[in-house]
């Protein structure tokens, strides 16, 4: 059952900015789906529509079975969303905080402290209830944040860039936080980042946005089967060097997809040995200082790269 | 109920930035203490013996205006920590969300009306009204405060930040205070300065809570005018209110 189903939808702001230019996606129940797009793609604004903040100008988009547009207060009370910015009350305690939530989606106060005593211990927060909250780490803020979220025990859950400007570790335990949000709860998570890595990890379905458009959903595997051919990755010692010699490439392969991945330049090859040859005699003829040349598998930033190409 | 809720978590923010019940109240209790014993002095010729009393009214307007402009610089904040964005999406009527603003705000006002009330008794003023009287004077601050709150609120939903929000909201109170019966009677002003007195609401309003603290007398009358002027003012900035929110969901 899809819990998330947008059909061409269109936003145009009222000063003319086109954010969302027939955007389509599905999402179905109990997964974790991850939106993938450049800054400006159109994510926060679909995630802003999806959480019944603005309307659409067009389009068909259902929540949990009803249409945003008709049902948006009935929507609300089975949603939830952390945005980008953490958006908890540092003048309240972290239990007042867990409690005003639980107010707004009109939980029983039994119920209310029941589910707040859980989520203090799921979320590794009972150390932290005796300090004010202004003092908590960005992490662990963050962490409060989502557990917040959870107070209504949501059937979606929308997540805004939940791990931007977090340290490798806590991004670890933040992860492992969001799959039990899905495994324990049952709570289908929308969720964008830029990070490739972690929606390789979490996601059962990746969807990759393009100038206000879906440019391809699937699962991490068949994005990566999308390019069933294998990269050629032309190493170079910076990525000022790989600049350099780009127009280069792209001039004498004009029919091959060439793009920059950090230091080097990577090329979509139906036959990886002749244009191995290929263009290893070129970079020998034009005297391109290489450091190395491969043969690699496409991993999910070179489907990335490939569709924003 | 969730505007309850609301307005507790309100209350809790007033508390903890209480620097904005200090900013507010310091230019009205500077009005009270330093305006009003230089120019008691000056103004004891024209009849008026306790000046602070006389001044008192239109301090009550005064504060009631600075105590509601801070409600909407709540709202500046708010949409900066990101909590504006999850009230908007949560599953509550956006009336009770305005209403919860709102009644914070009066709230405010009560609470410094009632430190200016009194350090004015400090000055030898003698509040004449009875208890029918106080009630009076307690619904009349009631609608005025809710009116300005609204108001407030509006404006702060249209202006961009917080510098031309405090500017604009300077920009108004001043005309209508200095407009008005707050710091002069009035009897002698004619013209277009006369009218455009009269035609001020808050003239109306000053004069009723001057009779009501001052002589203990309820004009019925006089009130009455007042508490529709008022109510319909209300009732109008409130829409208002409403009105620009749902805009905000509608960009």
């Amino acid at each position: 059952m899809n819990v998330i189903q947008v059909e061409n939808a269109v936003k145009q702001y009222k000063n003319g900015v086109q954010a969302l230019s027939g955007c389509s996606l599905y999402v179905k129940s109990g997964e974790i789906f991850s939106l993938l797009g450049q800054n400006g793609a159109g994510k926060s604004t679909l995630i802003r529509i999806l959480t019944t903040y603005l309307r659409p100008t067009s389009g068909t988009i259902t929540v949990l079975g009803k249409d945003i547009c008709k049902e948006a207060v009935k929507i609300r009370s089975q949603i939830a969303c952390a945005a980008q910015q953490t958006s908890i009350d540092t003048y309240l305690s972290l239990e007042e905080n867990m409690l005003f939530q639980s107010q707004l989606y009109k939980i029983p106060e039994t119920e209310a402290k029941k589910r707040m005593e859980q989520l203090i211990a799921d979320f590794g927060l009972n150390q932290y209830k005796k300090y004010p909250v202004s003092s908590y780490s960005g992490g662990v803020k963050r962490r409060l944040d989502i557990a917040l979220t959870m107070m209504s025990n949501p059937k979606l859950l929308f997540l805004d860039e939940p791990t931007v400007g977090m340290d490798l570790q806590s991004r670890i335990a933040m992860w492992n936080m969001l799959k039990k949000i899905r495994d324990d709860f049952g709570t289908t998570i929308f969720l964008t980042t830029h990070y490739l890595e972690e929606a390789d990890h979490l996601s059962n379905t990746i969807c990759i946005m393009k100038d206000g458009k879906d440019v391809i959903q699937g699962s991490p595997l068949k994005l990566r089967s999308f390019l069933r051919q294998n990269t050629l990755q032309i190493q170079f010692r910076s990525d000022m060097e790989a600049k350099t010699y780009l127009s280069s490439l792209q001039e004498h392969f004009p029919q091959k997809a060439i793009c920059i991945k950090n230091t080097a330049v990577t090329m979509i090859t139906d036959e990886s040995r002749v244009d191995m040859e290929q263009v290893i005699r070129f970079l020998l003829e034009q005297h391109i200082p290489f450091y190395g040349i491969e043969i690699a598998q496409p991993t999910l930033e070179d489907v990335f790269l490939w569709m924003n190409r | 109920m969730s505007v309850f809720v609301l307005l507790q978590r309100n209350i809790k923010w007033r508390f903890h930035n209480a620097f904005t019940i200090i900013v507010t109240i310091l230019q009205p209790v500077l009005w009270l203490v330093l305006y009003s014993s230089v120019a008691g002095q000056t103004m004891r010729h024209t009849g008026i013996e306790n000046y602070t009393a006389f001044l008192l009214p239109g301090l009550v307007v005064l504060v009631s205006f600075s105590a509601c402009s801070s409600g909407g610089i709540m709202n500046y904040m708010r949409k900066s920590d990101g909590s504006f964005y999850r009230i908007l999406i949560a599953p509550i009527s956006r009336s009770s969300i305005v209403l919860g603003q709102l009644l914070e705000a009066v709230l405010c006002t009560f609470l410094e009306v009632g430190i200016l009330g009194l350090l004015s008794l400090l000055f030898s003023v003698r509040i004449a009204a009875d208890i029918v009287g106080i009630f009076f004077i307690v619904v009349l601050i009631f609608f005025l405060a809710f009116f300005l709150a609204a108001l407030s609120y509006s404006i702060s939903l249209i202006l961009p930040n917080e510098v031309i929000y405090e500017t604009v909201m300077n920009a108004i109170v001043l005309p209508i205070f200095f407009l008005s019966t707050a710091l002069f009677p009035v009897d002698d002003v004619h013209g277009i300065l006369g009218s455009i007195i009269n035609f001020n609401p808050f003239t109306h309003a000053i004069n009723a809570l001057r009779t009501l603290i001052l002589y203990g007398r309820i004009e019925r009358n006089d009130l009455l005018f007042v508490f529709a002027i008022f109510i319909l003012m209300g009732g109008i900035s409130f829409g208002w209110a409403l009105h620009r929110l749902k805009r905000e969901m509608s960009l």
